[in-house]
């Protein structure tokens, strides 16, 4: 009887360790694409808290992405299944949520949060664990050294030229160009290094400037937490430019406009570096003809062709359905969705989800993105692509794809049709 | 010119920094509670604006009509909260910044997390302007300034002339020994914390004028709003006030002859130094240290 037992209780043991290394290959090998488990991709976003504005579009695009992807059959032959998860806009939190979805939740894939400190963040647990990070916005590459990240939307390897070189040329082409300029600046340091560069390489706006003949009249610096404008408004009035540059974030350029309106001035040409597009529309004439740097407006859907456009109008419904004040798809979630193309691509290139395969698959051929084209990844930049940003311009009430001339859509104001 | 604009409008913004903080300050010093919630008021009477008068078209002025009686009974009622819970001074920072945190959450819930500004037709005042010589006077700022004078006024007199305020002031000195003598604190208490709901109204009103809305705005009045109570004085309305101006000149003038980068460190350096000078507040007489509380 006894014998028995013994005999039954190893049976038990055995059926049950069977059952758990099957269960446990299917995981481990859940890169055969055999397995009828969805994939699953894990990340965080800013739901709440002070970068949720642009974490809801990075979540209405991202869904949208996956949908899709399902609807054509997912990857590997697998669906595709989304765990997303509430950073709060946190940095700390973004770092231990990645760590949970990593070891504890074993995602397969993992892609990045929204906002520069949250992905360098998170860049520091994918790297411990050796994942892939293809991510959407953060664009200072200097900072972004682990080797299998994968930026979504690029400057280049030297953001901090690429963007004033790409202003000051923009409207050195206008019959009456600009010759002094004022340089308003957040501290923020998703901003800062556009004015200022980047640690030794002091690059930036103030120097191109005097390279392109421009003359800095004002050059003010402000605390992200700043409630009073006046004193700047008043500074920049005072200086009497020909071209007020915002590098600032969300509402800053609205707040200047703002003051500088209700100190009776307006300037004649005004740059927002990365505004909330919708409340800048919402000032009406006040500011019209400004411009902002743009991976992507709606008027470019036509140029790229392809799906885009279906793109676009199923974003409006999603984000208008989700009560989205600006329910628009342009530059963030056009940032969106390269990300999941890098890494839908890379996925697709490596035939498995083995971390180091596709990370040298990215390498070796780049990625096809919707919205930036054929990019390609070199270590030595820190996988930053050649920029293929535009200029957006305020014109009739919406942003308008202005430069380069090739990509335009409208031809470029200056202040006096603006 | 420039620095003389900027002390002006400077002064004319501390009007808002006092229409913040007069709420803040006399619910401390009298009633002892150090009520986080105020800012989710302040927070809840800018949406509350910018709802009303972007869905009925109501001057964003006038909705304080509306929202200082609602944000009154939601003070009144969040001061009975507090009294019926026998919340003390220390344990009232705790409750209510976990209100302050529901606040914003329901506030993120029911208007999105996206930044919202009145449109232009609708609120013409953001960008109106008055000019006396070569001073321009921003509207915004001087009805901010205005309404804190007002409000600070009327407290004021309420607080040294009446019964009710001589009430309160035992209260804020020894709530035993002022029920003795027959003073309602349950009662008084509910008033004042109406009260300061209603001048949460008033500030949410007038901060919704100028600034584009985002949930997480309350936490960027931390700084400058317990700056301006503390300076002025725990409980002292003419030292909030004048704390309010002073916070708004000082920051203003650095900012524009120095930079705003500066303006913070400069700022919170003169308000330690001066509160190590005067623990009592800088605008608090020594006579009248404690007739508040």
């Amino acid at each position: 009887m006894q014998k028995r037992v013994r005999l039954a209780a190893a049976l038990v043991a055995l059926v049950a360790a069977t059952a758990a290394c099957s269960s446990r290959s299917d995981d481990s090998g859940s890169g055969s694409g055999s397995s009828d488990k969805p994939i699953v991709v894990g990340s965080t976003l800013s739901l709440t808290g002070i970068f949720a504005a642009t974490g809801k579009i990075h979540q209405i695009a991202g869904q949208e992405y996956v949908d899709r992807l399902n609807k054509n059959g997912g990857l590997l032959g697998r669906q595709v299944q989304w765990k997303v998860l509430d950073d709060q806009s946190d940095q700390a939190k973004v770092g231990q949520l990645y760590e949970q979805l990593i070891s504890q939740d074993k995602v397969d894939l993992v892609i990045g949060p929204y906002a520069t400190p949250n992905i360098l963040s998170a860049m520091a647990v994918a790297q411990r664990h050796n994942y892939v990070l293809p991510q959407h916005t953060a664009v200072l590459a200097p900072q972004l050294t682990y080797s299998c990240q994968f930026p979504a939307w690029s400057y280049g390897p030297r953001p901090n030229e690429f963007i004033p070189t790409q202003l000051f040329d923009a409207v050195a082409s206008l019959p009456d160009a600009p010759k002094r300029i004022a340089v308003v600046t957040s501290q923020s340091g998703s901003a800062a290094f556009v004015t200022d560069g980047f640690g030794s390489d002091k690059t930036g706006m103030l120097t191109i400037a005097p390279q392109k003949g421009l003359q800095v009249v004002a050059n003010v610096h402000y605390p992200p937490t700043t409630s009073d404008w006046a004193p700047i408004a008043a500074q920049v009035r005072a200086a009497k430019p020909d071209l007020v540059v915002n590098n600032g974030l969300g509402v800053d350029a609205v707040n200047l406009l703002q003051a500088m309106k209700q100190l009776n001035y307006r300037p004649p040409m005004m740059f927002a570096l990365f505004p909330a597009p919708g409340p800048l529309l919402g000032l009406g004439d006040l500011s019209a003809g400004t411009l902002t740097t743009s991976l992507f407006q709606p008027d470019q859907a036509g140029k790229l062709g392809g799906d885009v456009q279906a793109i676009v109008d199923d974003f409006k419904t999603r984000a208008t359905a989700a009560k989205l004040p600006y329910p628009v798809f342009e530059t963030q979630a056009a940032a969106s969705w390269n990300a999941w193309d890098i890494l839908a691509d890379g996925v697709k290139a490596a035939g498995s989800l083995d971390q180091q395969k596709i990370c040298d698959s990215l390498h070796a051929d780049g990625a096809q993105t919707t919205f930036s084209g054929k990019v390609t990844f070199d270590p030595a930049d820190h996988n930053f692509w050649a920029g293929t940003e535009t200029l957006a311009q305020i014109q009739g009430g919406k942003w308008v794809t202005v430069w380069p001339q090739d990509k335009a859509a409208a031809q470029l104001r200056g202040p006096a049709a603006a | 010119m420039t620095i003389a604009q900027a002390a002006l409008t400077g002064a004319l913004i501390g009007g808002l920094y006092a229409l913040m903080a007069t709420g803040l300050s006399v619910t401390w010093g009298v009633l002892r509670v150090i009520n986080l919630a105020h800012f989710a008021m302040i927070l809840l009477g800018a949406y509350l604006t910018y709802q009303l008068a972007t869905s009925t078209g109501l001057d964003p002025i006038l909705t304080v009509l509306i929202t200082g009686p609602v944000l009154f009974v939601v003070g009144a009622a969040v001061q009975w909260a507090y009294d019926r819970l026998h919340v003390a001074e220390f344990t009232s920072l705790l409750v209510s910044f976990g209100l302050l945190i529901i606040a914003i959450q329901a506030v993120t819930l029911i208007w999105s997390a996206d930044f919202l500004r009145m449109p232009g037709d609708i609120n013409p005042y953001a960008t109106e302007s008055w000019t006396v010589g070569r001073f321009v006077f921003p509207v915004t700022t001087v009805l901010a300034f205005g309404l804190a004078l007002v409000l600070v006024a009327a407290l004021h007199l309420v607080l040294r002339r009446t019964f009710a305020g001589r009430g309160m002031r035992a209260i804020a000195q020894d709530r035993a020994v002022a029920a003795a003598f027959g003073v309602d604190h349950q009662r008084l208490s509910l008033v004042l914390g109406g009260v300061a709901g209603a001048s949460a109204a008033a500030a949410g009103m007038v901060f919704a004028l100028t600034n584009a809305l985002s949930p997480t705005a309350a936490y960027e009045w931390f700084g400058i709003v317990f700056a301006v109570v503390i300076l002025g004085g725990i409980g002292q309305v003419v030292g909030t006030f004048a704390a309010g101006v002073a916070v708004g000149v000082v920051s203003a003038v650095v900012s524009a002859a120095w930079s705003p980068a500066t303006a913070p460190i400069v700022l919170f350096s003169a308000i330690v130094l001066a509160l190590v000078l005067r623990p009592q507040g800088l605008f608090t007489l020594r006579s009248v240290v404690g007739a508040g509380r």
